[in-house]
């Protein structure tokens, strides 16, 4: 059973009554597990596509089955409790709760998720904590640390809630290369260790090169899709 | 639940300067208003007091015809046997005492000169145990019954310059009838002047002895009202002695009027029940200006924070979660500036109850003005309860909870992608 699958997925944006189509009839399926790169130049869908998997956006045509359940189709608020209950977010830029510490803000997902008490609570955040080398951090705004810490603060609070599946929109883009490599390296350890299903877009070749599985896109269109390890 | 309070709470701080600001509009604005309605709570309970003290009493009995007469001061609808309606009046639950008068009109002669004023014919025995006029002679003494003296009061004194000793002719009207019009002079000594702070009071009348006028009006015994003091000015306590005088007065061969201080003083009470409807005009304009702020305030917010809700949203948060954090932030706002507010309004009004605001500095022309609006002179006295406090601060959050729905709203619909793509 696949964990996500695309079905002829279209999808067109109106600007001032003219049609923009971003995705051009998109099929593939995603295995549980799988550490999956979409990559592709601007504008050739690849965000568009990560919305879609993430319940941020409804395809204008095709379907989306998410554990073979079509959810292109539900309401606003069951989308939103799918992403609180399955997905996790990694931003390119980082998008942490600024007024939160970093302790608090990958305890927030799971204060939203409801089913942990705050025992439970404050032990899987230091411990998620601790596997991505901020032990010491936990304390510190998002002011105060640096972007690779703010992301790796992001990728804590995206696995946290052991979601079945975590997109990550171009997660290296805003930090340096060596940084960026430990981000990637982060991810795929943590892929390895928890087998959460990791999807991320970019257009870094350093990035695609760590993807298990990449699947290439130009205009909307999937222009290949490959197993790389 | 107590999640999104925590965070509301947070974000309010975030952007320091803006909410200092709405702060400050709120909190000046429901300051202001405190102070506005204690002042008038103030004025409106001075004024009563000083009716009620000075002017009515309580409750007047009239021989019936009288009220409607009142004006003209009528010398034949007279109660002729006052000791004996006021012997039935003694044991009546809530009155402290019972007084006869005569009320007439009068002139003051000095020289070529004659001011109109009222006259009061009260019985100095009886009258310094009800009411203030003997506590507030600001020069010679108080009269004994048998005296040929009077009472002026200041402003009168000073109209045409009397001072204690000075002998002076009434001019006392007996009979007030298009053809029978008729009058007595009299001379009387000038034995003291009071200032009761009820400016008509002092600017208009001269009080002499129940004897006299019974004497030089031709009265003998009779009177034209009985004041009854009650021992409480709430509207119960005044409408349950009334009845029961009603009941009372109805065992008698002559009929009786029994009306109390709001059937005599029904200028103030428009004037009051006006002034109410401006003070809400005043109010709504506050709060408004108060909303605006809010409203402003939480708009940029959710401009600011535009990717922060697109994200907020792709953790999971409902819209309807997304609406409320931002009205808690709205209600938060509204309540730590109802609050500072509630402390402002209150220290400004509690120095206005203590202290007074004296109107004095306004000049003349503002006090008369002032004078003919409220029975009231030289310094206002806020009235500060807690009524007002709790009141204000609920209706500031209320209002700020109100304001932030546009805002929360318009934060709830934003569409997540486009949340996160906003720059």
């Amino acid at each position: 059973m696949s964990l996500v699958r695309l079905d002829n997925v279209f999808k067109i944006y109106k600007t001032n009554g003219i049609d923009f189509p971003a995705l051009g009839g998109v099929s593939f399926s995603v295995e549980e597990g799988e550490f999956l790169s979409i990559a592709g130049p601007s504008g050739s869908g690849k965000t568009t596509i990560l919305n879609i998997i993430g319940c941020l956006d409804k395809p204008s045509k095709g379907h989306l089955y998410l554990n073979e359940t079509d959810i292109s189709t539900k309401k606003s608020t069951e989308q939103a409790m799918i992403r609180r209950r399955n997905i996790g977010f990694i931003f390119q830029t980082f998008n942490l709760i600024p007024i939160l510490t970093a302790f608090e803000n990958v305890e927030f997902p799971l204060v939203l998720k409801g089913d942990t008490n705050q025992k439970e609570r404050r032990t899987m955040v230091e411990e998620i904590l601790t596997e991505v080398g901020l032990k010491d951090f936990m304390r510190r705004k998002p002011s105060q640390m640096s972007g690779g810490q703010q992301q790796r603060v992001a990728i804590a609070r995206a696995l946290v809630k052991n979601p079945q599946l975590i997109l990550a929109d171009e997660p290296t883009a805003n930090l340096d290369s060596k940084t960026g490599q430990e981000v990637l390296d982060l991810m795929l350890q943590l892929n390895q260790k928890t087998g959460a299903t990791f999807i991320f877009s970019t257009h870094d070749k350093m990035v695609m090169d760590f993807a298990k599985r990449l699947i290439l896109l130009k205009d909307g269109q999937i222009t290949s899709d490959e197993q790389r390890r | 639940m107590w999640t999104l309070f925590k965070l509301a709470f947070r974000n309010i701080f975030r952007f320091k300067r803006r909410t200092f600001i709405t702060l400050s509009a709120i909190s000046v604005g429901l300051g202001l208003l405190i102070l506005s309605i204690c002042l008038m709570n103030g004025i409106d309970k001075q004024s009563i007091s000083n009716i009620i003290n000075c002017q009515t009493s309580h409750i007047k009995i009239f021989k019936a015809g009288y009220f409607d007469k009142r004006e003209e001061l009528p010398m034949d609808i007279t109660i002729k046997d006052p000791d004996r309606v006021r012997s039935l009046l003694k044991d009546v639950p809530g009155i402290i005492g019972t007084e006869s008068r005569v009320l007439f009109g009068a002139g003051l002669i000095k020289g070529m000169d004659e001011l109109p004023c009222l006259g009061v014919a009260i019985d100095p025995l009886v009258d310094p145990g009800l009411f203030i006029i003997k506590d507030s002679l600001v020069e010679g003494a108080w009269l004994e019954p048998g005296d040929a003296k009077m009472l002026v009061g200041r402003g009168l004194a000073e109209d045409i310059d009397l001072a204690v000793g000075d002998l002076v002719t009434v001019r006392m009207i007996t009979s007030t009838g298009d053809e029978d019009f008729s009058w007595n002079a009299v001379d009387l000594e000038i034995k003291g002047i009071f200032d009761s702070g009820h400016p008509n009071v002092d600017n208009q009348r001269i009080i002499i002895p129940l004897q006299i006028a019974g004497e030089s009006l031709s009265l003998d015994s009779q009177v034209t009202e009985i004041v009854v003091r009650l021992n409480a000015d709430d509207n119960k306590t005044i409408t349950t002695a009334q009845t029961r005088l009603k009941e009372i007065l109805k065992t008698l061969e002559e009929p009786y009027e029994v009306v109390t201080w709001k059937d005599l003083a029904g200028m103030f009470l428009t004037i009051s029940k006006m002034k109410t409807k401006n003070s809400g005009m005043i109010i709504f304009i506050m709060l408004l200006i108060a909303s605006m702020g809010i409203i402003n305030t939480m708009l940029m917010s959710v401009l600011e924070r535009t990717r922060e809700i697109g994200m907020l949203s792709a953790l999971g948060m409902k819209k309807s979660e997304i609406m409320t954090l931002f009205i808690f932030e709205g209600g938060f706002i509204g309540a730590i500036g109802a609050l500072l507010g509630c402390i402002l309004g209150g220290l400004a009004s509690w120095y206005f109850e203590v202290y007074g605001w004296s109107v004095t500095g306004f000049g003349d022309t503002y006090q008369k003005l002032a004078a003919a609006v409220y029975p009231v002179k030289d310094v206002f006295y806020a009235d500060l309860t807690m009524d007002v406090l709790v009141t204000t601060f609920i209706f500031g959050v209320a209002i700020a909870v109100l304001a932030s729905f546009y805002p929360a709203r318009k934060a709830a619909k934003l569409k997540p992608v486009e949340a996160l793509r906003h720059i």
